[in-house]
Order: C-alpha cells, then structure tokens, then sequence
C-alpha cells in the first residue's frame, strides 16, 4: 500500500501547536505526531508515503529525511503534484489520509482541541513505551527512560511518561497523567500534574504546572487555550544548547573550582554531577 | 491606576502590567494609597495581562505591610495569563482569589 499524506498547516483549534514548529512536527510521546505517524504507516505495510507538506518544508524534511528510519521511501510533493493526485481517483493499492490522526488510533483525533491532542496522548502511552527502546514500567504506570534521572525522593504518581535525558530534581512531583518529553530539566521541588512539559524545557524549582503545556517558555493552558509567555527564565525557560566547545570549556572552568551563573549551572546542573549518570530510583 | 476607599477597603484597579519596568511605581502608588484605617485590598487585574517576579514581588510585598495592620489582600478577576502565572508560582495558593 502506498500512502499520501496530508500535513495541515495550521488548525484553528490549536493555534499555539504550530507556533514553534510546523503542527506535524508537535511533540507527542518522545517523537513528533509526523515520525509517529510514518512509524504507523510503516506498521501498516507501506512503502512508499507521498507528504504533502507547505508549512516550513525544510524542517519537516530535517525530521523525515528520505524515510529510512521507518524503511519507507518518503517522497515529498509539490503543492501541484498534491493537487494533482487530490484531484483524481485514488487508485487501488494506494490512500490518502489527512494527519488528523494517527494510524495507531484513528478514533482519536489529534487536533479538535489541545485536550484532545494531550488525551490522545495519555491513550497511547503504554503503547508508545513498550516499543521504545530504552524505556521501562519502573512502577505499573509509571514509564521512565534508562537515561533519565530521577532524584530517590521524587514523587512518581502513574500515568507518566519521564523521557530520554530527563533529570527530575528532588522533592519533584510528576504525575498523574503527566509527559516529560526529552532533555527536560524538572529543578527541586516543582511539581507537574495532568501536563506535558515539551522537549528540552527548563521548569523552576517549587513551580506548579497543571492542566497545562509548558515548551520553553511558553505556557499553554490546555482547557481555555490561553497562552502566557513566561518572562523569568528561573520559573520557566529554553534549556540553552550549546556548542561542544562551549560545553566543554565551561566544563573546565567549574572543574577548576568555578561554580558558574545560574544558566551555566542548568547546563550541567549540579544533581547530575552528584547523580553520576545513574538512574536513581 | 484606580484608587478607591470603602469602608476600610481599599481597591485597586485600571492595573496594566506589573513587570520589571512599572513595578515599582505600583508598590509606590498602592503604599502612599494606604491610609490610616485601610485595613484590606482589593487588586482588580482584569486589565493585567503581563506580569512577571518583579510584580509578584510587589504584590507579596503590599501583602506584608497589609498583613501587618491585620487585613488581607484579595486579587480580584485576574486574566487568564495572569493566573496561569500566579499558579505556576504557586502563589494561587498565597492570595484569596476571586476569578469572576
């Protein structure tokens, strides 16, 4: 079978999702809603997916490149050959879709609202971590990373998700019905409930997010839809990426004694030192 | 800003941010409208949609010099956005918070 795929631009519904990237490119359980959804074509049997995709092209090609992650040929369309193919029957053996949904849960879908998104999410949660390598049930409901670091006297409450990279700082709580999506810095004492706090996101100590999305320093209540930006980088911000030289320059430079500012600190915060890598719970 | 005095209240209101650049003048304007038998304040942020540590410094402290005298400070119809920050800084939990 092979598939053509629609990539909406942008929903009315969810404007905020397409605010950072493309809306296919949204986070979703440690991949985007696109990776997700070619993983479930190629489940399904395709080989070939046709994307057409407008809304910063180059990204998504960034993300999909040819499709062998997925052993998929992935083709991207011209919006003429898209109206093309749109245009005309769809032949047998072939079919279009619209991601609205993922092919592992057409009955959900993905864009009517943001609760809808995050509850798709909790829907699919089990599913997506028994198939991810490196993820493990650490407590029934309970889904951590191997690579993640959680502090002993976290709190953990199911369902969660704690991803790739994630270090939860002590007294934190996660949970229930909370997603840590990878290279998330949870700081001491902050607490995330019935929220998804997106990928490489730093959340302030003794913070409180509930009901909510939080991704960099946007924070997005998901029942109203209301959006703040969040103008202190100590409750809420960026985690910054930085060159490998940088990173290993500052190394050095708190190796010889130099404790460094605040962002210096978040970029190789003093638990992980002290955790040494190991998972800790 | 909006000042008015009744019965021991003081409330106020027509608050546009309360950040880093206008705080100061805030906490200013709200100590010099406390007077003598102004026991509790209420602070309208209907018209508040930006707001950062420095006005929840202001607001914490218009607390204590109120809490000093024996009243309280209720936040009155906070924005949406302002919620969510006064919740992601726990402080939800700090002020009585009267939403509509």
């Amino acid at each position: 079978m092979n598939y053509t795929l629609i990539c909406p631009t942008a929903v009315p519904a969810v404007p905020a999702l397409s605010r950072q990237r493309p809306l296919v490119l949204a986070p979703f359980l440690g991949r985007t809603v696109l990776e997700h959804a070619l993983a479930g074509l190629a489940a399904n049997g395709a080989k070939v997916v046709r994307l057409l995709a407008e809304d910063r092209l180059p990204e998504i090609q960034a993300v999909v490149g040819a499709g062998q992650a997925w052993g998929l040929q992935v083709v991207f369309l011209s919006p003429r050959e898209g109206a093309e193919i749109l245009s005309r029957e769809v032949p047998p053996g072939e079919s279009v879709m619209t991601l609205d949904h993922l092919p592992q849960a057409p009955e959900r879908p993905l864009w009517d609202s943001y609760q809808g998104w995050y509850e798709a999410q909790l829907a699919l949660l089990p599913a997506f971590a028994a198939q991810r390598v490196g993820m493990r049930e650490v407590t029934p409901g309970v889904f951590a990373d191997l690579r993640s670091q959680i502090a002993g006297d976290a709190s953990l409450v199911a369902p969660c998700w704690i991803g790739s990279g994630v270090f939860v700082g002590s007294q934190a709580v996660v949970g229930p019905g909370s997603i840590i999506e990878d290279g998330s810095y949870l700081d001491s004492g902050a607490e995330i409930v019935q929220s998804i706090v997106g990928p490489q996101t730093y959340v302030g100590s003794v913070t409180e997010i509930r009901g909510s999305f939080a991704w960099g320093s946007e924070l997005l209540h998901l029942e109203s839809g209301s959006l703040a930006q969040v103008t202190d980088r100590f409750l809420l911000s960026e985690m910054r990426v930085r060159s490998g030289f940088a990173a290993g320059l500052a190394g050095i430079i708190r190796g010889i004694g130099n404790r460094g500012t605040a962002p210096d600190a978040l970029a190789n915060p003093p638990g992980l030192a002290r955790a040494g890598g190991r998972f800790l719970l | 800003m909006k000042i008015e005095y009744q019965t021991g209240t003081l409330t106020l209101s027509d608050i546009g941010p309360l950040n880093a650049a206008n705080s100061s003048t805030f906490r200013e304007e709200a100590r010099a409208a406390l007077r003598e038998g102004v026991t509790n304040v209420n602070i309208d942020l209907s018209q508040t949609r930006q707001v950062d540590s420095s006005g929840l410094g202001a607001l914490i402290a218009l607390q204590k010099t109120v809490g000093a005298r024996g009243g309280a400070i209720r936040i009155l119809r906070p924005t949406p956005i302002v919620y969510q920050i006064l919740e992601l800084t726990r402080l939800h939990r700090v002020f009585e918070i009267v939403r509509d």
